[in-house]
């Protein structure tokens, strides 16, 4: 730590002026990044993190006023013009951005772009510049450089796509790489590859980066020192391993705590949440940012607070950082006890009827989907059988593509098989939402992804709870209407004064609270949840998890949870389905599933899914390339293509065998029992 | 309110906007009656007399008529058919747009075609052939073809604004819990595209306030004597050396009105869209 910060951000403050009065996003900020250092930047969306990096670079809207110093090699970048800020901008400090699909320009080659850096920048020739480009893709282990700059941007996968952007950030030779939240937008396989080639990069290049992001696990993997934000400010500052083992500030304490992780499940724990959401901030507002949410916080807040050393190096805002009454290590809420199952004979130890002995309440039988146009079929379920038992949570795991979603939506009833069956307690249900019959549509409900997109916009809490009861339960009697609607509020804990709220003015959570209350109108009996907390900040997604598993709990109802997060599918589900390009990988119990036997896939996704733990640093397995595409008929394993394991020969060409490991726990692979069990890295 | 007041300042043009569009409003309700003159009655003394001779406001034209009582009584029968008319397209043009858009596939390509089809044809020259054809043209006739004429445009601003909600998830939810085609196009996407719709109105307006000037200054408008901006302009070219006050006043009340109407729409697409 004896190295001179490359850039030195002393006081800086970005406040809007907005039609409403003017708002602060960034307050008082400090921060140094010194060369060859990963400076990891964390906290919820509205925090005040891409606001950061945009000021470092004056990209800010025309409303944003800007005042202290950013030091850059000792040149202040506040009193620099925008002329004099062009000479910076990629030259000096490189910036990669969450999209790469909107960061490449889609009308040239990718050749094209990255040669224009090296040609404007450093003033190579055409070949130079061609030559550099290739060499750079080489760096971040594109083997097929010379076939790459050549195609368009539509024409790579996303995971490459972020790779050329960070290629033509690095072509600049740049002292600073700013990343902004760059693998938020890419499957977790992918996301770990990249992450390891940051770091890969950071250690040849003795570059220095700032790396954004809102999920702890990333920042724990890529980052040396994290800055953890909130409202503006920076709560907590320290190096990586000692922040994770021993947070001080309450806010990272809770942050880490709301997170999913391995070895927590719906059973044994509650996840931590943090109440209320974040506010913006006006600007005579005083005290600690995060006062208001703070379940320590005493008179004293309000007024003082500030960063203060704790110890070499780690920083934190809060009087009692010094306190040692609050455990270092996670603790969790005690958890409500599970209800005895009806169909089972006890929870937990006691081993569950084997699948053939209960009527499903859900079954699907070799159920295809293909979506078709004049060009190609597109595969998106190719032959998938499932079955859900009645008060249980099929966990549906995989990459974008691998056709969970689609399953959700047939079992919902908005689409319709290409082929095959769908049975709901023993009738058939393999039509859409047109020729259900009432019965059907109220039984299964299904809650959105995006709680900003399912609930009309136009409409009060009131408006969008009261159709459905007036549509599905046929109630004509507003005071009763009114009365349900008060009750299916308290179940997802939110008051009665919600009801007249329109729903834009809600925050994300309270959005998907009134959606799974919504779902909940019908007493359904099964609800599929289509990534219903991708959407939501970590603090929300975990009492939305909470609330979720209280109601399926209370009311016995059946979900199917579709997710790609496996750390949160972890947490949920009792059963467990991995899919992979409209095939189903892998089922079984949930601890079937996340211990070995693993199918190969279902180890890459584990060792793939970030953690918190500060000295649990894995080596992620890297799948290469991309998943091939889904017009193409497969004849062997749709994963052979990527697998660590394959056996040539034989994957490609012959479609893997049903492998029943246990009663409860099958796989669709080639390979031998010993060899699926011997996933010796972790 | 604070965020309108805000945008206003910002865009201060709207004030003398709202300043014209409430003087022609009153001029058309309350105007006649602070005007003694006729508009028909012709004042032999005072013939192509300038601005305030004779009491004649803004002077009066070859046979002696009062053009501020002509531009007053004009004002009424312009309001009404423009205000009609954008009313009237933009209803049928959501109600096309919307079948069109919701449904999609084959109805969408069909009503497409039928739109390029009447988009081929000016909408001007389209009104001017078929009162041409008509014959005597009133407020009635006027507003019916104008509000046809203007439809394919509206269709399409309706049909862009459903395709923009159409594919959101609350369609989807609605759906799902088995509500009808009407009730998803008009309960659940209409509130959503009002925005724009609104902004479409009262460009259209403007538009409107255009054509029937303009379908007044050739000759196929309103019948004399029944006064019309448009048919006072023309009328009065030939005397436009020797009294141009009557060619002017006619022309400004044109101008000002759609300028300020154009400068409200701007304003309205500002504070609406913003929001969505």
């Amino acid at each position: 730590m004896t190295n001179k910060p490359i850039l030195d951000i002393r006081n800086l403050n970005v406040i809007y002026e907005t039609p409403t009065g003017p708002i602060v996003a960034i307050r008082d900020l400090s921060v140094s990044l010194e060369t060859n250092q990963a400076l990891g930047i964390i906290g919820e969306s509205g925090c005040g993190k891409s606001t950061l990096s945009y000021a470092i670079l004056d990209y800010l809207p025309a409303n944003a006023r800007r005042s202290g110093s950013i030091v850059f090699n000792r040149e202040d970048l506040l009193l620099k013009n925008d002329r004099e800020m062009q000479k910076y901008r990629g030259d000096r400090i490189a910036m990669v951005y969450q999209n790469p699909y909107s960061a490449l320009n889609p009308s040239l080659t990718i050749g094209a772009q990255l040669d224009e850096v090296t040609r404007i920048h450093r003033g190579l020739s055409r070949a130079e510049a061609r030559r550099e480009s290739i060499g750079a893709l080489k760096d971040l282990s594109l083997g097929e450089a010379e076939g790459i700059v050549l195609r368009y941007p539509h024409q790579v996968s996303g995971g490459i796509q972020q790779r050329i952007c960070i290629a033509m950030a690095l072509l600049c030779q740049p002292d600073v790489m700013i990343l902004d939240e760059p693998t938020t937008a890419l499957d977790v396989t992918t996301e770990a590859s990249i992450l390891d080639i940051i770091g890969e990069l950071k250690s040849k290049r003795k570059m220095s980066l700032i790396y954004i992001s809102h999920d702890i696990g990333v920042i724990n993997k890529v980052s040396d020192r994290i800055v953890v934000m909130y409202r503006g400010e920076i709560v907590e500052l320290g190096p990586q391993e000692e922040l994770f083992n021993h947070p001080k500030h309450p806010y990272t304490r809770a942050l880490i705590n709301c997170m999913p992780r391995s070895g927590i499940k719906k059973e044994t724990a509650r996840l931590n949440t943090i109440p209320g959401y974040v506010t913006r901030r006006s600007a005579d507002e005083k005290g600690c940012p995060f006062a208001a949410r703070c379940e320590k916080k005493n008179a004293a807040c309000e007024e003082q607070y500030g960063l203060r050393n704790i110890e070499d190096g780690h920083f934190a805002a809060c009087d009692r950082a010094y306190a040692t009454d609050i455990p270092d290590k996670m603790t969790f809420a005690p958890l409500i006890a599970r209800t005895p199952r009806e169909t089972a004979p006890s929870s937990g130890e006691a081993p569950k009827p084997r699948p053939d002995q209960v009527p499903p309440l859900l079954e699907l039988r070799e159920v295809y989907k293909y979506y078709r146009n004049r060009a190609r079929t597109v595969r998106a379920l190719d032959g998938v059988n499932a079955r859900l038992d009645a008060h249980d949570v099929l966990g549906v795991v995989g990459e974008s593509g691998c056709g969970k979603s689609t399953m959700g939506h047939l079992v919902a009833g908005l689409l319709e098989p290409t082929g095959g069956n769908l049975l709901f307690d023993g009738s058939d249900i393999s039509q859409n939402w047109k020729k259900r019959a009432g019965a059907t549509i109220r039984d299964i409900q299904l809650v959105f992804q995006n709680p900003g997109r399912s609930l009309n916009p136009s409409f009060s809490v009131e408006q969008i709870l009261d159709r459905p009861i007036k549509k599905m339960l046929k109630i004509t009697s507003r005071r009763e209407r009114r009365a349900l609607m008060i009750d299916l509020l308290k179940k997802v804990d939110l008051g009665e004064e919600y009801l007249a709220r329109p729903s834009t003015r809600l925050s994300g959570g309270e959005k998907q609270r009134i959606a799974v209350a919504r779902a909940f109108v019908t007493s359904p009996r099964l609800i599929v949840c289509d990534e219903p907390t991708s959407a939501l900040d970590v603090s929300v997604q975990a009492s939305v998890l909470n609330l979720l598993g209280e109601l399926q709990e209370q009311s016995h109802t059946s979900y199917i949870f579709i997710s790609h997060d496996l750390n949160v599918i972890n947490y949920i589900s009792d059963h467990i389905m991995v899919m992979y390009l409209g095939r189903v990988c892998e089922y079984g119990l949930r601890d079937d599933v996340v211990n070995p036997p693993y199918h190969p896939y279902t180890e890459a996704l584990l060792s793939a899914a970030p953690d918190v733990d500060p000295a649990h640093r894995r080596q992620p397995i890297r799948l290469e390339g991309a998943p091939p595409n889904p017009s193409e008929k497969i004849a062997g394993c749709p994963f052979a293509s990527r697998c660590h394991k394959k056996i040539t020969g034989l994957c490609e060409t012959t479609r893997p065998p049903k492998k029943q490991l246990s009663p409860t726990h099958y796989i669709f692979c080639h390979l031998n029992e010993d060899k699926l069990r011997g996933a010796a890295h972790l | 309110m604070k965020r309108i007041m805000y945008i206003a300042r910002h865009n201060p043009l709207i004030f003398p906007a709202l300043f014209i569009m409430a003087f022609w409003l009153a001029a058309a309700v309350v105007g006649p009656s602070l005007t003694h003159f006729s508009y028909t009655g012709m004042d032999m003394d005072h013939q192509m007399t300038g601005p305030g001779v004779g009491g004649h406001l803004v002077g009066t034209d070859s046979l002696g008529r009062d053009i501020w009582a002509r531009i007053v009584y004009g004002s009424r029968s312009i309001l009404t058919i423009a205000l009609l008319t954008s009313l009237f397209s933009s209803l049928a043009g959501v109600m096309l747009g919307f079948t069109a858009g919701y449904f999609g596939g084959r109805v969408d390509a069909l009503f497409l075609r039928f739109m390029d089809i009447m988009m081929a044809v000016p909408p001007l020259v389209l009104s001017m052939v078929v009162l041409g054809v008509l014959g005597n043209s009133n407020i009635l006739t006027l507003t019916l073809i104008v509000s046809i004429a203007y439809t394919p445009a509206t269709a399409r601003v309706a049909r862009g604004a459903l395709l923009g909600c159409k594919n959101i998830e609350y369609v989807d939810a609605a759906r799902l819990r088995g509500e009808s085609h009407l009730y998803i196009m008009f309960r659940e996407i209409l509130p959503n595209t009002i925005g724009p719709i609104i902004v479409e109105v009262t460009a259209r307006f403007a538009y409107s306030i255009m054509m029937v000037a303009s379908l007044g200054f050739l000759g196929v408008g309103l019948q004399p004597p029944t006064p019309d901006w448009g048919m006072m302009v023309i009328e009065n070219k030939t005397i436009i050396k020797a009294a141009p006050w009557a060619v002017l006043y006619p022309s400004l009340a044109i101008a000002s009105l759609v300028i300020a109407i154009s400068l409200f729409s701007d304003f309205l697409g500002k504070v609406v869209l913003r929001d969505q």
